[in-house]
Order: structure tokens, then C-alpha cells, then sequence
């Protein structure tokens, strides 16, 4: 992995299904600032649509939606906080 | 010889699995910062119906004769060299230690919450904060009441829910929903952030009319205009606010310090439930960092296996979840769900919220571990099904 696609935070949400992986996802923002990018990794499926809903209401970027077999890999970047 | 379990903490889960050890094959100590022992889902009650009983017994009452308490509260606890230091200038030695430590309300993170909340109570902390929220929902005469959690980190995910809908109940029967207007604020997509669970309860909260104002994480509150504002740039305006504060893992420093996350979580393997890097040191409850719902039933589920691994038995952690969900009007669902198995949906009834309040009966009794055969088929009955 190159340097610079190194995630600043990762946040290791597999397994949450209740509350769900949008609350890691949610307390990783509450620490951010503008410019750090989130990798989250979670198993409920439901956190493709959570996630897309959450950066358009937040402004921030969904970088990619990569599917492992093993788990769902988000990258976010924090464009406002 | 026996060995020694040091427990720290006699909340639900510490005193359940003080009480389920083999005195003959350990010798139990419970470290308590606290006397009393309180049912925390009777504070929901305390606030939304006024109900009057206490729900509080003396910690002592609720140990077996071969658990020795120690009713002092831990202040360092030092993995490398085992030993555990106290308030009151004790040190205590452990072969093997649980940390049932729990965790704490903190609204001194969000500038203005720690004035709301002494002033409007709140339903998460005390029996005080309770009564003094149950004071201001039994006076209010209409107006805007605004309910949340101020973060998504919440002790017992169901509880938001559970508030608006039995402010509503109250309001319906004393005929002043008329005047007034229920706004519901959540940190996550939707009203309850399960899929299942919300398919139930969102269309119960639009027919009784209360408004829901998604992605919304509190920022800070203004006490002069009586405004909360989110991170997300949302603002709302409260006659009563009801704000679930932050939590925080408890006050306690550790050697290494790395066993805590950020929140002061414990950093806790999810099936053997022992925390990082300490083969004889386990977590359980509130106080860990584990994907699941920081609830009393979580907490006894993880005491069952951690008393199994320290009577050598195979213990493993499925990551079970089974939250009662009270509906108001009297129908409760529940939110049942595991690490591999996610959250059904489950169809409110009047038994659902039945059961609820037979939990709440037979709390006492259960700490004892008297009726864990009764449980063990609950469970096993209501196991959640592969997807």
C-alpha cells in the first residue's frame, strides 16, 4: 500500500449489528477534523446505503465501497466538520 | 489452594458472576465503589410514569456468603505487576481479574449539557436525575419536549425510543398531546439504527405524530435561547430537553494505558471476552469496547462465559443480543440479533412488553443465579436464525 492511501483512522465495525456499524462510524467523525480519511470495515450489509446517506447529509466523501469476502471496506474523507 | 478472582465492579454483570463461581475452586472478592446496587432500565420508569418504588438494594444482600465485598472505589490498576489500587489506600493482589467495570454518564463533553442536565434531570444516571426529570414531565402543561441520545455511544440502545414514545403515552392520557409537539433526535439514519427494528418502530412514531430529525450528533446546547445545535449544522429549539449525555468508560488509570480505547472502552477480545494482551485478565459489560448493545442482558450473557472459562470449561462469546423494546401502551418488541446472526424483525406485542416487566421482577433473583436453567432455555428458544 502506498504511503499516502494509508487510512488516517480505521475503525473495525465487523461483527456490529445493532446499533450498527453508523455508530462507530459516527464517533470516528466526532473526533475528526477536515482532511483525515476513515476506513471503516464493517459485516452488515446495511452499511452501504448508511454510509452514502450519512456523507451526503454530513458533506463529506465516500471514496470507495470495496466488498472483501471476509467484510465491507468504506473510505471516507472528512470535507467538513 | 483456591484462586483468586478479583472482580471490580458490583454492577449487574460483576455480581453475577461473583455469585456463579465455585468457592471451593476460587476465592471471590467484589470491589464495589458503591453500597447500593441499582436497576438501571427502572430509571426509564422513575422518569416516563413516576413509578415510586426504589429500585435499589444494598450490594451486600445480593452476594452469596462466600463472596468477600469490598466497598471501595479502584483507582489504578496495574495489569504487569497484577495489583489493584483503591480510593481508600488498599492493595488488592488477583490470580485472575474481571473488569466489570461499566460505564459513566459525561456531559461536560458538550458545552451546556451538564447545566440541562441538572436542571432537567435525565434518565441515565440516578434515581435523582429521574425523579427530576419525572417532575418536569408531570408539570408540563404543552410546548416542545426534545429527546435524544447526545452521541451514538448510548447504554441500552432501545432507551431513546422507549422515552419519546412513553412521553407520548403520558401526554395522550393526561390530554395535553394536543398541546404539544414530540421532536426525536438521532445520531443515525433513521430512528433506530437496526433496519428490523426500525421497520417496526418508525411508522409507530409517525402515527403519533412525533418528529424525527436524523444525523443528528449534539454539538453544544445554547441554555439562553434554549437551542440544540448539531455537528451536522441542525438546530432545534426545546421547551423540555431530554438529552441522553455521553459515555465514558470508568474513572480508573491503567498500566499499560493502551487497554483503553479512546473513549476509555476496554479493548476486549470479542469471543474470550479477555482484554488484550493479559491471557488472565477479562472484561465484561458496559466497560468494553465489543460491537454489541451496552445492556444488562449483554452484560449477564458475558459473565456466563467468563465463569465458564475460569472453571476451565471451552467459553466462547456468540456476541448475543436481546434488548426489550417497550413500545409504550403496553406492547414492547424485542432486539435480538448476535455477532454473525444480525437483528430480525419482531412483531410488537403485549407480551413482548410483559416479559419486559417480568425481567424487571425477577432482576434481583436472577443476580443470584437461581433461575439461570429458566434463562438458558429463554435463550435457547429465542436464538437468533442464521440470515
Amino acid at each position: 500500500m502506498e504511503p499516502e492511501t494509508v487510512p488516517h483512522t480505521l475503525v473495525d465495525a465487523r461483527g456490529s449489528a445493532c446499533p450498527g456499524p453508523i455508530t462507530d462510524l459516527s464517533m470516528a467523525y466526532r473526533r475528526s477534523k477536515v482532511g483525515d480519511v476513515i476506513e471503516l470495515w464493517a459485516t452488515d450489509p446495511g452499511v452501504k446505503p448508511d454510509v452514502r446517506a450519512w456523507a451526503t447529509k454530513t458533506g463529506n466523501l465516500v471514496r470507495s465501497v470495496e466488498h472483501q469476502p471476509d467484510k465491507i471496506v468504506v473510505v471516507l474523507e472528512i470535507l467538513r466538520r | 489452594m483456591p484462586t483468586r478472582v478479583l472482580v471490580i465492579g458490583g454492577g449487574s454483570g460483576g455480581t453475577m458472576l461473583a455469585n456463579a463461581l465455585d468457592h471451593r475452586r476460587h476465592e471471590v472478592t467484589v470491589v464495589s465503589a458503591s453500597s447500593d446496587h441499582l436497576f438501571q432500565p427502572a430509571l426509564l420508569y422513575l422518569a416516563f410514569t413516576g413509578a415510586a418504588a426504589r429500585p435499589v438494594r444494598p450490594e451486600r444482600a445480593l452476594l452469596g456468603r462466600h463472596v468477600h465485598l469490598v466497598e471501595d472505589r479502584v483507582t489504578r490498576v496495574d495489569l504487569g505487576s497484577r495489583q489493584v489500587s483503591t480510593a481508600a489506600g488498599r492493595d488488592l493482589g488477583y490470580d485472575y481479574l474481571v473488569l466489570a467495570t461499566g460505564i459513566q454518564s459525561d456531559p461536560s463533553q458538550i458545552p451546556g449539557l451538564a447545566e440541562l442536565n441538572a436542571r432537567f434531570g435525565d434518565y441515565h444516571s440516578t434515581v435523582a436525575q429521574a425523579r427530576l426529570l419525572w417532575r418536569h414531565l408531570d408539570a408540563f402543561g404543552g410546548g416542545t419536549i426534545v429527546l435524544g441520545q447526545s452521541t451514538p455511544v448510548c447504554k441500552c440502545p432501545p432507551s431513546p425510543v422507549e422515552g419519546i414514545l412513553l412521553a407520548d403515552e403520558l401526554l395522550r392520557r393526561r390530554g395535553r398531546r394536543g398541546a404539544s409537539r414530540l421532536v426525536f433526535l438521532t445520531p443515525y439514519p433513521r430512528p433506530y439504527p437496526a433496519e428490523a427494528v426500525n421497520e417496526v418502530v418508525e411508522p409507530i412514531l409517525a402515527a403519533r405524530g412525533i418528529e424525527v430529525m436524523p444525523f443528528f450528533d449534539v454539538d453544544r446546547i445554547d441554555t439562553e435561547a434554549s437551542v440544540v445545535h448539531s455537528i451536522e449544522g441542525d438546530e432545534v429549539r426545546y421547551d423540555l430537553p431530554i438529552l441522553i449525555p455521553p459515555f465514558v468508560g470508568a474513572d480508573i488509570a491503567f498500566e499499560p494505558p493502551d487497554v483503553l480505547d479512546p473513549d476509555r472502552f476496554l479493548r476486549t477480545d470479542r469471543h474470550t471476552l479477555r482484554v488484550q494482551g493479559f491471557d488472565n485478565v477479562f472484561a465484561i459489560g458496559d466497560g468494553t469496547d465489543l460491537p454489541t448493545s451496552k445492556s444488562g442482558v449483554g452484560a449477564h450473557l458475558e459473565a456466563k462465559v467468563v465463569a465458564r472459562a475460569l472453571k476451565g470449561r471451552p467459553a466462547s462469546f456468540d456476541g448475543r443480543t436481546n434488548c426489550p423494546l417497550d413500545l409504550g401502551h403496553g406492547r414492547g418488541t424485542f432486539v435480538i440479533g448476535s455477532y454473525d446472526r444480525p437483528v430480525a424483525r419482531s412483531r410488537p406485542t403485549r407480551l413482548k412488553h410483559l416479559m419486559k416487566i417480568v425481567f424487571g421482577k425477577v432482576y434481583w433473583l436472577s443476580l443470584r443465579g437461581w433461575l439461570e436453567p429458566v434463562f438458558d432455555l429463554y435463550f435457547k428458544l429465542t436464538a437468533p436464525r442464521p440470515s
